[in-house]
């Protein structure tokens, strides 16, 4: 699945960025430059991004701008991030948050 | 360690002004911002003004970034604000990038969503429209190919429409549960009533067309006429009397059930249905978010037509706590070109504080004000009625309380 | 309608059937709502169920939302490291 907006009849064509690679549970997924985790999950249509932690119900992004954080995320097995606000780069490992273990917070 | 003469903590339409007013009376400005780019709700938007011409936020973002970097301002993105210290010389601030010290210190934070919940709201890929509209818009990602909105308010009828453009099909807009407790608008009429107070100042021709019904019959009327199956409005069906009861899924949304309701929000049994969608959009109206101003001893209002709890200020956004002003979507939920307009004023209060010439800085400062006004009179989308005369009742409280020589009171 | 299947706190799943019962039974404030039921003591620190937990106080209770707000806030308002605390840069974004 690939959901980009390449063409917009508006905003115009943006079809010139970097593709970078990213592994979210260890799997390798495309991105751009310029993505958050949480639109370069989306656009792969990935929307489940942690489980809830005692429910252990997925959760993904709700907000998209930083407020709920409901969307975060672990980054290189050691720091939680909110995966809205957090830019990618190449080789990027991010992990899912599963119920109760929550690592560094 | 440098002292800022004024932080901005926001990089939106009012934060982005009011460094750009305070930079070119000569003040050291440093702005900070938690979103990876800067503009604030600036980069999601895109309509049509009346004359045709396409307000495009993320253009309007760059203007005002390139403006204010040359300027001078220092401006940071991806860094939030933890706490707030006032000192000797002003203010600490505690930020995730260390801390950082400015004389005066000016919140640009802007508005939170509301939602509506509803069972299954929290299923991945149930979102707030604002979240769909900056990843349309901003990162040029498609939440799904279709989508269904729960929510029938001007923002969602906009932001519906710039979901099509980025070439989501989006099946129908439906209208929350009916619930009092849980939504100002519950029911099909309360919800016309708001449409329709807003349609003839609203955005593009989609929302002119649906104003068209309105100018001439009574909300009451307008719905009991409402078609069943909704009024399409370029191609995307508003249901005010289908509303959403669920949404249906596990690992992922699968859909949304519905039901026919009553003009009074009574449900017509026998009607439910299921809309199968890869999205659903909350759309629940914006509020002011203080939470910043709130770890201060600044004086609250709830003002409704504002959108909630506001930081009490003057015209000229001050607040009561010294060296404390806010601009923007915390002083009232508006449109950007007011919040742009509130930021120069809230630079120019700051500038004319800091540098104490006081004969140039008023004329400019009223010449701000009066910009203010100007676009609250002409603003396309009017989130309220009545906020003209709400915000008139703010700045005499604080004159009241906080400028008159007489002990503090009340006149609510 | 479905309050018990409503989820209104995100971070904490508290449903809609538990807060009304709350409100209801000890005819409480968002404040109270919030120590007896946590709903708006989440990771988020009640940004996005806080106004709503206002509304359905006041409709329960039939009284206007007041002027203070009643779920507070503390610092530090977003969730930070021991290390961002103590003035270190290890930091959530």
């Amino acid at each position: 699945m690939r959901m980009r907006v390449d063409h917009h009849p508006v905003l115009g064509k943006q079809t010139d960025r970097k593709q970078v690679t990213i592994f979210f549970n260890g799997k390798p997924y495309d991105a751009y430059e310029g993505d958050t985790i949480a639109s370069a999950m989306m656009a792969q249509g990935v929307y489940a991004l942690r489980q809830h932690e005692v429910s252990g119900n997925a959760r993904g992004v709700y907000c998209n701008i930083g407020h709920c954080y409901e969307c975060r995320v672990k980054v290189e097995d050691r720091k939680v991030v909110r995966a809205c606000l957090t830019t990618v780069y190449h080789g990027m490992e991010i992990d899912s948050l599963s119920g109760f273990s929550e690592g560094n917070e | 360690m440098k002292v800022w003469n004024l932080l901005i903590v926001g990089a939106g339409p009012a934060g982005l002004n009011a460094a750009i007013a305070a930079a070119g009376e000569g003040l050291k400005v440093k702005i900070i911002d938690e979103f990876n780019r800067i503009g604030g709700r600036l980069l999601g938007q895109l309509h049509q003004e009346p004359n045709g011409e396409w307000w495009n936020g993320i253009d309007v973002a760059n203007r005002l970034h390139e403006k204010a970097i040359t300027l001078g301002v220092k401006i940071e993105s991806g860094v939030s604000v933890y706490d707030l210290e006032q000192s000797e010389f002003g203010w600490k601030v505690y930020t995730s990038e260390g801390m950082e010290k400015t004389e005066k210190l000016l919140l640009a934070t802007g508005a939170t969503e509301v939602p509506t919940p509803i069972p299954g709201w929290t299923i991945p890929g149930v979102m707030s429209i604002g979240a769909a509209q900056v990843m349309g818009n901003v990162h040029r990602v498609k939440p799904g190919n279709t989508c269904v909105i729960i929510g029938a308010n001007v923002l969602s009828i906009a932001i519906a429409n710039e979901l099509r453009l980025c070439g989501v099909e989006v099946k129908e807009i439906v209208i929350s549960q009916p619930n009092s407790s849980l939504t100002h608008s519950g029911t099909p009429e309360k919800v016309m009533e708001s449409l329709l107070q807003l349609t003839h100042l609203a955005p593009s021709v989609l929302l002119r067309q649906a104003g068209r019904v309105a100018k001439y019959i009574h909300p009451s009327l307008a719905v009991k006429f409402y078609p069943k199956n909704g009024m399409n409005i370029l191609d995307i069906p508003i249901k005010i009397k289908t509303a959403a009861t669920e949404i249906i899924g596990d690992k992922k949304v699968k859909g949304v059930k519905t039901v026919n309701i009553r003009s009074n929000g009574e449900i017509i049994p026998n009607t439910e249905r299921i809309t199968e969608a890869d999205f659903v959009c909350i759309a629940g109206g914006l509020a002011p978010l203080p939470e910043l101003a709130a770890l201060t001893s600044c004086e609250f209002k709830f003002v409704h037509e504002l959108g909630g709890h506001i930081p009490l200020h003057s015209e000229r956004m001050e607040t009561n706590e010294p060296n404390l002003f806010v601009a923007g979507n915390i002083t009232g939920v508006e449109s950007a070109k007011v919040a742009m307009a509130q930021g120069t004023v809230a630079g120019l209060t700051i500038a004319s504080e800091i540098k104490g010439n006081k004969k140039h800085s008023d004329s400019a400062i009223e010449e701000a004000l009066l910009t203010v006004r100007k676009e609250r009179e002409e603003a396309l989308i009017q989130f309220q009625p009545n906020i003209a005369r709400a915000r008139e009742l703010i700045y005499q409280q604080f004159e009241l309380d906080w400028k008159a020589e007489s002990p503090k009171r009340s006149i609510s | 309608m479905a309050g018990e299947k409503t989820i209104v706190c995100r971070c904490e799943e508290v449903t809609l059937e538990t807060i009304v019962d709350t409100i209801e039974q000890y005819s409480c404030s968002s404040r109270e709502v919030k120590l007896r039921t946590r709903a708006g003591m989440g990771y988020c620190g009640g940004r996005t169920c806080r106004n709503v937990i206002d509304r359905i106080v006041a409709a329960t209770n039939g009284e206007p939302i007041k002027d203070e707000l009643q779920l507070s806030y503390r610092s530090p308002i977003r969730p930070a490291t021991f290390e961002v605390l103590g003035g270190g840069h290890e930091n959530e974004s």
